[in-house]
C-alpha cells in the first residue's frame, strides 16, 4: 500500500469520526432511548460550547458599543446604537496597520525559518546515527523547558550589546534558533521516526545522497507534520508578549498583543471600546482563516500526537 | 526486511566506512543550526542566570557584588518564596487535572457521530487561535463583580461572588480562563488518538457486558495512554510558565492567592530591582520543570500502555 | 536511558557556551573600567526621554519644544525621541532597560519611586546645570515642591508637575438626587468628608450608579487613599520612614470611615465595580486637575477643593520628575536639554497640562490660558491654593515592596466583615522589616 494512502485514511479518520457506539454499524435505526441519549449529549456539548464562543461574541458587540454602554448593568446583548467610531480610533491612536503587518511578517519568517531547521535537524536525529546524537538531542530537548521569563534578562543584554534593541531581528532569529523551534524539531523527528524505511531505500539505489533523500524524498512527505509545526509556530510568534515588550521601544515597531495594551488614555485607563475593537480586528481574520481551513488544522495536529 | 543496503555491504568495507563518515558530516550539518542556537540563545543564557543568581545586582545604583550562595540560602527563608511555590502547586494541579479531563470528556463527545460535529469542533477550538492577551482582557472584563458573567447569573436569580477578588476564586477563574483557552489543542490530540482504537476492541467489551464506563478506564484509555503522556507533559509544562494572564487579570494578587513562581520571579526582577535573586529563583524555577518532567518520563513504563 | 559517554557530552557542550559567555564581551553588569563619561562627543546626538503619557497633543508640544532647542543647539543635539511607555509597566519597563544597559537619556519618574531613584546614584546632579543656564531663575522654583527631589545641595530630579487633587462634580446627578450642592457647601465652610458620603449615598440610592470614587485605587493603588486619610491627619509611616503608622489612630479612624462608606453605606464603590467618573455615572470623584481633559460635555460638573476630614482640610499633589540617568550616553548635553525644557518660557507652555513648581506661574490668570475649561475662582480655590502646604502621596526608598507588601494585606479589610484594626496591625507586623531597610 503505498505510504500516501495510508497516511491520507488516517486523515479521514480524524475529520470524519467514526462511531464507536457499535450498535448501529450497519443502516442508521437507533432505539428511542439511545436517541434521547444522543439528544442530551448534544445539549450538553452546546452548553459546553457557551464559554468558547460567548467571549468572543462580548467582544465583538461590545467593540461597536460605547465605553459607558460596555460598563453599564445589566449588560446589553447587542449594541443599542452601534457606530464605527472606536475602528476608526484604533487607527488613528495607533500606526496600527503597521503593526498588524509587523506581526505578520515576523510570524512568517518565523514559520518558515522554523520549518526549515526543525525538518532538518528533526530528520538527522531520527535518521543519522552520527556520534553524539543523543547526547546533542537530549542538549536541545532541554531548551523546551526553559521558561522565557527565565532567560530575557541575559538574552536582553546580549541584544544590546549586538546594536539590535527596537529592531525586529531578536524576535525572528532567537524564536528560529534558540528555545521555541524544539517543539518543532520534536514533531519532525517523531514523524521522520514513523516514516517507512522502504521509501527512502528506493532514493538510495537511485544513487542519492543522505541530503537527495532528505530534500527529494522524506521533506515532501512530511507534509502534515510540517503542517502542525506552521501551525504551532505561527501562533506562538504571533501571541509572543513578553519579549516585544522588552525589545522594543518605537510604536511603529510593535507587535500587536504589545499594541491592543496601549489603547489607554493619558493616565492609564483602558478605552474599553477601542481596545475591544483593536482585538476584534485581530482575532477575526485569524478566525477566518482557521473556519475555512480547520480541516487542514485539525488534520495537522492530530498527526503529532499518533506516535505518542 | 532485507536492506539493500546490507547486501551491497558484502566486500565493500572501505565504501561503507566512507559513506558513513559523509552521512555523519550531513548529520552534524543539519543539526548545526538547532544545537548552535540552543547553545548560543538557551544554554548560555542559562549559565549567565546562574552567574547572576551568586551576585547582588541592584540595577539602579549599577552595584554587582559577589554573594556566593546567599541568594539561596535567602531563599530557604523567604515566606514569599515559599508562598508562591504552594500557590503555584495549586494552579499546576488544578490546571492540569481540568484542561486534560475536559480535553478528554470534548473529544470523547466530538468523537459521537452527533449533528453539527463539525461546528462544534470549530467553536472549541477556536479560543486556541485568538491572541492570549486579547482572550484575557475580556474574560478579566467578563469577571468583574458587575461584569457579564454575574449579570448572566442574576438573571437567574443567583448572587455572583466578587471572582477576582476572593483568593479562592481568583485562582479558579485564572484557571478557568487559560483552560478554555488552550483546551482545544489537547481536545484534538485526544480525538486523534480515539480515532485510533480499534472499533472491534470496544465492540468486543461492549458484548463482555462492560458498560460505558468500565470500558472507558479498562479498554480506551490504555490504548490512548501514549498520547495522554504527551498531553500531561507540554501541560504541566505549560502550566509553570503561565504569566501574561496572572498580570493582566490579578497581579498576583488578592493577597497573593495568585502569586505563581513565575510571577513572583517577575516582580522580584521587574519591580523590585533585585535581578540577582530573581536570577536564583529562576534557576529554582528550572530545575524543578526538569525534575517533573523527567518524573513523567521515567514512570511512563508503568502506565503507558505500549503494544509490543 | 542517559549513557555516561551522553552526559560527558552534555557537559562538554555546557563547558563550550560558558567559555563562549567569558570571551564575549564578558560585560559584566555594575560600573566599568571603561566609565568616564566625561569625553564630549564629536557628532550631534540624539536624546531620548521616556514618558508615559501617550496623549497626542502633549506628545506634539513636547516636540515643538525640542525642535526650539535643537534649532539653538545643532551641533549638539541632531534629534530628540520622546518615547512612550505605558503607565502601568512604566517602572518595570524603566528598569528592564537599565538592567539591559541601555537606559534613555533622560525619564519621568514616579514621585513614590522618588527615594529610590534620587538615592540610588543613579541620576544626575542638575543643580549646577540649572543655576548655571542663563535666564533659568532658579529662584522663582518653589522650595517645598523641590523637597522629594533633592539630596543634601544636590538636585537629582526636577518636578515638572505638581498637579493638584481636587474633586470632580457630577452637577447633573446632584440636582436630579436632590442632595445639597458640594459648591455651596464649600461657600459655607461645610464641605467635609462625612458630607460628601452623605450625598454620594444618597444619589446612588436614587440614581444607581456609583457614589465617591477615589480614582485609580481600585483596591490596588492604595497611596491614592492618601488624599482621603490626609483629612484625617494620617499617613503610613513616619517621616523618616522607619517606624510603620498604620495603626496610629488617625489612620484607623481613617480607615473605618473608609470601609463603612463602601460596605455600610455603599457611598463608594466596592471592590471589582467598574465606575468612571467621565463616563457619566458617577456622583464626585478626586482626581488630579489635569484629567479635565477627559470631560466630555456630556454632563454639567464642577470643580472644588477637597472636603475636610476631622483634622481638617490636608491638600495632596501629585508629582512627576523628570531626571537625567548617569549611565546614560550623553549626561551632560541632556541635562543641558532639561533646563532648556523646564525654563520660564517653556514651563509657561508646558503648564497647559503639568503645573510648573514656579511662583510665577502658579497664578489664577496664567492657568485659566492653559485651562479653557476652567475658570479663574476654581483654578484660584483648587490649584493656585492647593498646592500651598500641600503632601505628597507616599514615597519610599523602598517603595515597590512597600506597595506590594501593603496591597496584599490591606486586601483583606475590603470584604465587608473585616476587622480594620487587626488588618492594620497585620500591615505593620508585614512592612517593619521593609521600613528598616
Amino acid at each position: 500500500m503505498s505510504p500516501n494512502s495510508q497516511l491520507e485514511r488516517q486523515d479521514e479518520a480524524v475529520t470524519e469520526p467514526r462511531d464507536p457506539g457499535g450498535a448501529s454499524h450497519h443502516g442508521k435505526r437507533r432505539t428511542s432511548g439511545e436517541r434521547a441519549m444522543r439528544a442530551s449529549l448534544w445539549v450538553l456539548m452546546a452548553f459546553a460550547a457557551v464559554p468558547f464562543v460567548f467571549p468572543l461574541w462580548w467582544m465583538a458587540t461590545s467593540s461597536l458599543k460605547s465605553t459607558s454602554e460596555i460598563l453599564r448593568i445589566p449588560p446589553t446583548l447587542l449594541p443599542e446604537s452601534p457606530t464605527f467610531t472606536p475602528y476608526r480610533e484604533v487607527f488613528e491612536l495607533q500606526p496600527f496597520a503597521q503593526q498588524y503587518w509587523n506581526s505578520i511578517y515576523i510570524a512568517v519568517l518565523v514559520t518558515a525559518g522554523t520549518i526549515l531547521l526543525s525538518s532538518l535537524a528533526g530528520y538527522a536525529f531520527a535518521r543519522i546515527k552520527f556520534p553524539g546524537a543523543n547526547a546533542l538531542f537530549v542538549l536541545v530537548l532541554a531548551g523546551m523547558l526553559i521558561p522565557a521569563e527565565v532567560t530575557i534578562v541575559p538574552l536582553f543584554r546580549f541584544v544590546n550589546t549586538l546594536g539590535l534593541m527596537d529592531t525586529h531581528w531578536p524576535l525572528i532569529i532567537v524564536p528560529i534558533f534558540g528555545a521555541p523551534s524544539v517543539l518543532a524539531t520534536f514533531i519532525m523527528r517523531q514523524f521522520f521516526l514513523g516514516l517507512p524505511y522502504e521509501l527512502e531505500e528506493a532514493g538510495r539505489i537511485d544513487g542519492l545522497g543522505r541530503a537527495g533523500l532528505f530534500w527529494r524524498i522524506a521533506f515532501p512527505l512530511a507534509r502534515p507534520a510540517i503542517a502542525a509545526v506552521a501551525i504551532f509556530t505561527f501562533l506562538k510568534s504571533w501571541n509572543l508578549y513578553l519579549e516585544p515588550i522588552v525589545y522594543l521601544s518605537s510604536r511603529d515597531k510593535f507587535t500587536i498583543p504589545q499594541a491592543l495594551t496601549q489603547y489607554v488614555d493619558a493616565y492609564g485607563g483602558p478605552m474599553w471600546n477601542v481596545q475591544l475593537a483593536a482585538t476584534t480586528l485581530t482575532v477575526v481574520p485569524v478566525l477566518i482563516v482557521f473556519i475555512v481551513a480547520q480541516r487542514q488544522f485539525v488534520q495537522g495536529l492530530a498527526h503529532t500526537g499518533l506516535k505518542g | 526486511m532485507p536492506s539493500t543496503i546490507t547486501s551491497l555491504r558484502v566486500g565493500r568495507p572501505t565504501r561503507r566506512s566512507t559513506w558513513r563518515r559523509r552521512d555523519n558530516a550531513v548529520g552534524y550539518l543539519f543539526v548545526a543550526p538547532q544545537v548552535l542556537g540552543t547553545l548560543a540563545f538557551v544554554v548560555a543564557p542559562l549559565v549567565m542566570v546562574v552567574w547572576y543568581s551568586l551576585h547582588e545586582w541592584n540595577v539602579l545604583a549599577n552595584t554587582f557584588t559577589f554573594e556566593g550562595a546567599g541568594n539561596y540560602e535567602r531563599m530557604l527563608e523567604d515566606p514569599g518564596l515559599r508562598n508562591s511555590l504552594v500557590v503555584s502547586g495549586w494552579f499546576s494541579l488544578g490546571l492540569v487535572v481540568l484542561n486534560i479531563s475536559l480535553a478528554m470528556v470534548l473529544a470523547l463527545l466530538l468523537n459521537q457521530k452527533l449533528r453539527g460535529t463539525t461546528a462544534f469542533r470549530v467553536m472549541f477550538f477556536s479560543p486556541v487561535v485568538v491572541s492570549l492577551v486579547a482572550w484575557t482582557i475580556v474574560w478579566g472584563f467578563l469577571l468583574q463583580a458587575d461584569g457579564g458573567i454575574n449579570g448572566f447569573l442574576s438573571t437567574l436569580g443567583i448572587e455572583g461572588p466578587n471572582w477576582l477578588r476572593n483568593g479562592t476564586t481568583a485562582m479558579i477563574s485564572v484557571i478557568v480562563v487559560q483552560v478554555f483557552k488552550n483546551v482545544g489543542l489537547n481536545m484534538i490530540l485526544f480525538l486523534a488518538a480515539l480515532q485510533g482504537v480499534p472499533v472491534e476492541i470496544q465492540e468486543a467489551a461492549q458484548l463482555d457486558g462492560a458498560n460505558a464506563w468500565r470500558r472507558f478506564w479498562a479498554v480506551i484509555v490504555p490504548l490512548v495512554s501514549p498520547t495522554i503522556l504527551l498531553v500531561s507533559i507540554i501541560t504541566v509544562v505549560g502550566s509553570l510558565e503561565v504569566f501574561a494572564q496572572i498580570d493582566v487579570l490579578t497581579q498576583g494578587g488578592p493577597g497573593h492567592s495568585t502569586t505563581v513562581l513565575v510571577y513572583y520571579l517577575y516582580q522580584q526582577a521587574f519591580e523590585f530591582n533585585q535581578f540577582g535573586y530573581a536570577s536564583a529563583v529562576s534557576v529554582l524555577l528550572f530545575v524543578l520543570v526538569l525534575t517533573l518532567t523527567l518524573i513523567q518520563w521515567q514512570t511512563r513504563k508503568r502506565w503507558v500502555f505500549h503494544e509490543s | 536511558m542517559i549513557h555516561r559517554r551522553t552526559t560527558v557530552s552534555i557537559l562538554a557542550a555546557v563547558a563550550l557556551s560558558t567559555s563562549l559567555v567569558a570571551c564575549s564581551a564578558g560585560s559584566d553588569p555594575g560600573p566599568s573600567a571603561t566609565d568616564t563619561g566625561a569625553a564630549p562627543p564629536a557628532a550631534p546626538v540624539n536624546l531620548t526621554m521616556t514618558v508615559w503619557t501617550a496623549n497626542e497633543d502633549q506628545l506634539a508640544l513636547f516636540d515643538e519644544i525640542a525642535q526650539g532647542y535643537i534649532a539653538e543647539n545643532p551641533d549638539k543635539v541632531a534629534s530628540v525621541d520622546f518615547e512612550v511607555i505605558p503607565f502601568a509597566d512604566y517602572t518595570t519597563t524603566l528598569t528592564t532597560q537599565l538592567a539591559g544597559g541601555s537606559p534613555p537619556d533622560l525619564a519621568w519618574i514616579l514621585e513614590s519611586n522618588a527615594p529610590e531613584f534620587v538615592q540610588s546614584g543613579a541620576l544626575t546632579d542638575l543643580r549646577g546645570t540649572l543655576e548655571g543656564t542663563p535666564g533659568y531663575e532658579m529662584d522663582d522654583l518653589v522650595d517645598s515642591a523641590l523637597a522629594l527631589w533633592e539630596d543634601g545641595d544636590s538636585l537629582y530630579a526636577y518636578p515638572f508637575s505638581s498637579s493638584p487633587f481636587a474633586m470632580f462634580v457630577n452637577t447633573d446627578r446632584i440636582a436630579a438626587a436632590g442632595t445639597a450642592n458640594p459648591a455651596d457647601l464649600v461657600n459655607q465652610g461645610e464641605w467635609t468628608y462625612d458630607a460628601a458620603r452623605d450625598i454620594s449615598a444618597a444619589s446612588v440610592a436614587k440614581l444607581g450608579g456609583a457614589g465617591l470614587v477615589v480614582r485609580d485605587f481600585e483596591y490596588t493603588v492604595w497611596e491614592n487613599l492618601a488624599t482621603v486619610w490626609g483629612g484625617w491627619g494620617a499617613s503610613p509611616w513616619s517621616e523618616d520612614g522607619t517606624t510603620c503608622t498604620f495603626t496610629e489612630p488617625e489612620m484607623v479612624d481613617a480607615m473605618t470611615w473608609i470601609h463603612e462608606a463602601i460596605f455600610a453605606d455603599s457611598a463608594i464603590p466596592g471592590p471589582g465595580t467598574s465606575a468612571d467618573f467621565f463616563a457619566g455615572e458617577t456622583t464626585m470623584t478626586v482626581t488630579q486637575i489635569s484629567r479635565a481633559s477627559a470631560l466630555d460635555g456630556s454632563f454639567e460638573w464642577d470643580l472644588i477643593p477637597l472636603p475636610e476630614g476631622p483634622e481638617g482640610k490636608q491638600n495632596v499633589i501629585g508629582q512627576a520628575g523628570i531626571g537625567v540617568f548617569a549611565q546614560g550616553a550623553n549626561p551632560q548635553i541632556a541635562a543641558d536639554f532639561l533646563a532648556y525644557f523646564t525654563n520660564p518660557t517653556n514651563a509657561e507652555r508646558l503648564a497647559t497640562y503639568f503645573p510648573p513648581p514656579r511662583e510665577s506661574l502658579l497664578t489664577a490668570e496664567v492657568l485659566a490660558q492653559a485651562n479653557p475649561l476652567l475658570s479663574e475662582e476654581q483654578l484660584q480655590a483648587v490649584v493656585v491654593d492647593g498646592i500651598q502646604g500641600a503632601k505628597t502621596k507616599p514615597s519610599h526608598q523602598n517603595f515597590a515592596q512597600l506597595q506590594d507588601t501593603v496591597r496584599a494585606e490591606l486586601d483583606a479589610m475590603w470584604q465587608p466583615d473585616a476587622d480594620v484594626e487587626s488588618v492594620l496591625a497585620d500591615v505593620c507586623t508585614a512592612i517593619d522589616p521593609l521600613l528598616q531597610g
